[in-house]
């Protein structure tokens, strides 16, 4: 049939299933996905191939979500920094965002997705960023330029412990575990 | 020229040859990995060939990966400085690839990420040995540590490298310690791409593997058998929880309406579900060890079935198992092949038991939810909280997506004129919202009471009614006056206290919600506590077979609570939406109510706990009720509605619902059912508990029949010590008591720590951001110098080796006696450099480190020569 090519291997299955957060129903239901938005002659070496960033956030689960440069960028490991995806990057990317991942590991990528600039902390560039991604940048409900200073002001206040001017990777996470939604809403399912 | 290249390394290995020869097994695992990770994607055949390559050189490799810490120290910078030449391209490839080897083996972890890193940061230029490299490691370990503006030298990097190099090597070590299950969980919660957490694995359990290799062999088969028990029970509850995962309804639907709506609004279809899974529980239980046993001895039915039934309960179902008069008293015995069957005791054990198990799930919900979301208290519920982790990713539909990001815009626009506008209210307009509030309360309070007052008076006319019927089908419409008149109370007063709202103004939205729930609790639950009486008073003492006079008003209250709760979906979300978007077109689209329909929810279930004792099939009733309702509520919530506009706090409010569910729904069932089993007499005529007393002699009785078989002997015992004696209670309540306290002073404890360490690392922040401001300050006064003296002197120091290398091809003595001098020079030049710079005590390595090399380079050099 040539539909999704060569089954994944009992071994590796077992592997991936070691290594990150998804049983194997998620792990062949990834493969599959995965699989679909490949051509039909990579299809064989499916281990190996990299998805484009464009085909991945084709993807419905990816389409809308505000983050999805954020998050491909992320997870991806090429080495042309072109943000496309190997099927264990996309494992990483659903096993981090499963049910079953840890607050430490999900605030853990909560932070480097939302940590625009990749130097290691939120500052105040970071958090307009951010802020304009949850609100869209479209005209009605983007905010004012003295609005997005006032919030920033108060977000740094609330959260930066240290009064560093900017939110590092704990202050993060303490603010992550006071709120019990964030696991629940920080979840993406095939 | 690579050849005695080799030498030198091997001389300089052999003084630690002789210190670690025993350990040298050890280090295996760290071969077969280092060179693993140097091609992550590389073919079989490139990984035989590197392999075949390390068996040449098994010394080398085995004597330099198992120096002890210190040495190790004092090698990392070795090869640091060692590292750059691959890229001068001045060596013979042989040279290289060994040098490479040792390299990799020398230090046991990551030491290919290293090298991306180092080619990176050293040849600017475009180094053309690109590594098959996935995003470094250290590049993730930057968050671990990171400076908090951008000093992100090559420096600084180095000394990241090292530090993280390190710290793999520290982590590796700590996985080797653990057991194995520990140790996959960690490996799991590792934050890393899974090739380098695969790779971490393969190292820690080849070191484990050697470490136990010679114990294991010893024990032999034994422990081979433990394994494969631990490995065959590992899979048995893989197989467990995907069989789990695979009985999960609605796993599908939910995520299309998490997709669409959000998690607040799956919140409440989650409850459902729980619910659901209640119910299903209770119906298989009660089913099999009530039902099925009295199918055995079943009797007759004679009453003719018109369709009424459906909805009134009475008439034919009066004789089914649906009812408690249905059972039989007696004990079942089919024929002699069979043990008797005691319906007596199945009856109360079952129903007991259910509760039991009802209670502590409740309880254990409502501790876990309990810890996850409250005990932290929430200190601050500003806008940073909801910010930075209120994205829900699991909407993916594109107007969902939209429609959020309003949501939030709107949400946060508010919220900053609020703090902006935060008047202070004066003394007059406070007691103006004080007189608001208590009237309402009262209004609300007294619309209550009339509800109950209205319901107590229907039923005690209606009994008047049914007296007087004249046929059985008259007073069977009779029946259905009560459950309406009630059901309808249900359905329109939430509506009523939710208009008051507009009277009301609510400082914050938690404070309003809270209390629209406490009403509508206020409400629902006194209309069920005055049937109770009603039940208890009126019923109990004066009808023939009460009990399944009960069953039968449950049993019609459920139906019509399921009735009206479509009628309230019809009228409510779809009416709404036709007038909202047809009529009137301000109104728009209506809002899902969750508070409404969970608590129409909890009411519900309340009743069923309640029906459990008098009609034991009624869970099934529940069942078919809240599967109907899931699907209504999901097509009138995709065709009607919208999510909630305001930010829901998804997880503290459903707590309060379990708590809701627990407190007064739950504690109050276990009430009225205790009162039916203590101090009710049962129906004479009916029952399994007929001619008792109460129905709890059951059990007393057993207990006297069996006091003399000495293989029962222990349940007397339970009985006798635990559950007849208060004092047994009263010490239960006493350690419940202790430990409540102990963990309260615990708590009190953790606070003033808390405190204390929070005012610890404001200081710590202050502390750093003064030491920034100084090195700022020695920055701009020494100027690009200082901060990247160490670069420049890499960069000179690869020149001199070009240099040398030059010098050498056309005058190989001298030439290699100058750039060695060179080299040394530049070591000490920058030994002396790095003196000044104290934050980076690091670099002082990579001073020796060029020192060594320098003295390498003149050692080969001259045998060279």
């Amino acid at each position: 049939m040539g539909g999704t090519g060569s089954q994944l291997s009992k071994e590796l299955l077992s592997e991936y299933q070691e290594l990150t957060f998804l049983t194997k129903q998620e792990i062949l239901l990834a493969y599959k996905k995965f699989a679909e938005l490949l051509l039909k002659e990579e299809r064989s070496r499916i281990l190996s191939v990299r998805i484009p960033k464009a085909k991945i956030l084709t993807l419905p689960e990816l389409k809308a979500n505000p983050f999805q440069h954020r998050i491909c960028h992320v997870f991806s490991t090429s080495e042309y920094q072109d943000d496309s995806m190997s099927f264990e990057d996309f494992l990483d990317m659903l096993s981090v965002f499963s049910d079953s991942a840890t607050p430490e590991i999900k605030s853990h990528y909560a932070f480097r997705i939302f940590d625009f600039d990749d130097d290691g902390a939120l500052d105040s560039h970071d958090l307009e960023k951010l802020v304009n991604c949850l609100t869209g940048e479209a005209e009605g409900t983007k905010l004012s330029e003295s609005e997005m200073d006032q919030l920033i002001q108060n977000i740094l206040e609330e959260s930066d412990i240290d009064k560093d001017g900017t939110i590092n990777l704990s202050e993060f996470q303490h603010v992550i575990s006071r709120s019990p939604d964030f696991v629940s809403s920080f979840k993406i399912v095939l | 020229m690579s050849y005695h290249y080799n030498e030198g390394f091997e001389t300089d290995d052999d003084e630690y040859h002789h210190l670690d020869t025993l350990e040298i097994d050890r280090s295996r695992p760290s071969q077969k990995f280092s060179v693993l990770s140097e091609n992550p994607y590389g073919s079989d055949e490139n990984y035989s060939n590197v392999r075949q390559r390390r068996m040449d050189y098994p010394e080398v490799i085995s004597m330099a990966s198992v120096q002890p810490a210190s040495a190790r120290i004092q090698h990392a910078p070795e090869h640091t400085a060692l590292y750059r030449e691959p890229y001068n391209g001045g060596f013979s490839n042989l040279g290289f690839e060994n040098e490479n080897e040792r390299d990799f083996v020398d230090k046991p972890s990551f030491i290919s990420h290293s090298q991306d890193r180092y080619s990176d940061s050293f040849s600017a230029g475009g180094d053309g040995n690109s590594k098959g490299s996935i995003r470094s490691l250290s590049q993730k370990q930057m968050y671990h540590s990171t400076l908090p503006f951008n000093l992100i030298s090559t420096e600084h990097d180095i000394v990241m490298e090292r530090v993280n190099k390190e710290e793999k090597y520290a982590l590796i070590k700590k996985l080797t310690a653990m057991s194995n299950r520990e140790r996959n969980k960690a490996i799991k919660k590792l934050p890393l791409v899974l090739r380098e957490k695969q790779e971490i694995r393969n190292t820690v359990q080849l070191m484990v593997k050697k470490e136990s290799k010679t114990w294991a062999t010893q024990t032999g088969c034994c422990a081979d058998c433990l394994k494969n028990t631990t490995v065959s029970f590992r899979r048995f509850k893989e197989t467990l929880s995907e069989i789990k995962q695979a009985l999960q309804l609605w796993q599908k639907t939910l995520k299309v309406i998490g997709g669409k709506f959000g998690t607040s609004i799956l919140s409440y279809f989650i409850f459902l579900r729980w619910l659901l899974a209640f119910n299903i529980f209770s119906f298989i239980i009660n089913f099999s060890f009530i039902t099925i046993p009295q199918f055995v001895d079943l009797r007759p039915n004679n009453l003719s079935f018109t369709g009424l039934e459906l909805l009134t309960g009475s008439g034919y179902f009066q004789e089914t198992v649906l009812y408690y008069g249905f059972y039989t008293n007696s004990t079942i015995r089919k024929d002699d092949n069979f043990a008797p069957y005691n319906m007596q005791l199945a009856y109360i054990f079952i129903i007991g038991l259910y509760l039991v198990i009802c209670f502590l799930i409740l309880l254990y919900s409502i501790a876990k939810s309990f810890r996850d979301n409250f005990i932290n208290p929430v200190m601050y519920s500003g806008s940073a909280t909801k910010l930075l982790c209120s994205w829900d990713f699991n909407i993916t539909h594109e107007k969902a997506v939209k429609l959020a990001q309003q949501h939030m815009s709107t949400h946060i626009k508010e919220d900053l004129s609020e703090k902006q506008e935060k008047l202070v209210l004066t003394s007059c307009q406070q007691t103006v919202h004080f007189l608001i509030h208590l009237t309402v309360w009262i209004v609300t309070t007294g619309m209550a009471v009339g509800c109950c007052a209205a319901v107590y008076y229907l039923s005690e006319s209606r009994k008047e009614l049914l007296v007087n019927a004249t046929s059985d089908i008259e007073s069977q419409r009779e029946s259905l006056l009560q459950p309406a008149v009630i059901s309808l109370i249900n359905l329109i007063m939430p509506f009523v206290f939710s208009l008051f709202e507009l009277i009301e103004k609510f400082n914050s939205p938690k404070h309003q919600i809270y209390t629209i729930i406490f009403r509508n609790v206020i409400l629902k639950l006194s209309i069920i506590g005055v049937l109770c009486q009603y039940w208890f008073q009126t019923i109990a003492s004066g009808t023939k077979c009460w009990e399944s006079f009960i069953g039968q008003d449950i049993y019609r209250l459920v139906v019509f609570d399921f009735i009206f709760c479509l009628l309230g979906s019809f009228v409510g979300e779809f009416l709404r939406r036709i007038i909202g978007t047809r009529c009137c077109k301000t109104l728009g689209k209506p809002e899902f109510d969750i508070a409404r329909n969970v608590l129409d929810l909890i009411y519900a279930q309340t009743l069923a706990w309640i029906g459990i004792y008098f009609s034991p099939l009624l869970p099934l009733i529940q069942i078919i009720k809240l599967f109907i309702l899931f699907y209504v509520k999901k097509e009138s919530l995709r065709m009607n509605c919208l999510p909630p506009r305001k930010a829901w706090r998804a997880s503290q409010m459903t707590t309060v619902f379990i708590f809701l569910l627990f407190f007064p729904s739950f504690i109050g069932v276990l009430v009225v059912i205790g009162v039916t089993v203590w101090r009710r007499t049962p129906s004479e005529e009916c029952g399994p508990f007929q001619g008792l007393n109460v129905p709890f002699d059951a059990i007393s009785n057993w207990i006297a029949t069996i006091t003399g078989e000495a293989n029962l002997s222990w349940v007397v015992w339970i009985y006798d010590n635990l559950i007849k004696s208060e004092l047994f209670f009263f010490l239960l309540t006493l350690l419940a008591l202790i430990i409540t306290y102990l963990y309260w002073q615990i708590i009190q404890g953790r606070k003033i720590m808390i405190k204390l360490l929070q005012e610890q690392i404001v200081n710590g922040g202050k502390d750093k951001m003064f030491l920034l401001q100084k090195l700022r300050k020695l920055q701009e006064m020494d100027g690009f110098n200082m901060s990247h003296s160490s670069v420049k002197q890499y960069k000179a120091s690869d020149k001199m080796q070009e240099n040398a290398q030059y010098s050498r091809d056309t005058d190989h003595h001298q030439g290699a006696q100058s750039g060695a001098l060179a080299l040394a020079m530049q070591a000490r030049q920058q030994a002396s450099a790095e003196e000044h710079e104290q934050h980076l005590e690091m670099n002082s390595h990579s001073a020796l480190a060029l020192a060594l090399k320098a003295r390498h380079q003149a050692e080969v050099e001259l045998d060279d020569y």
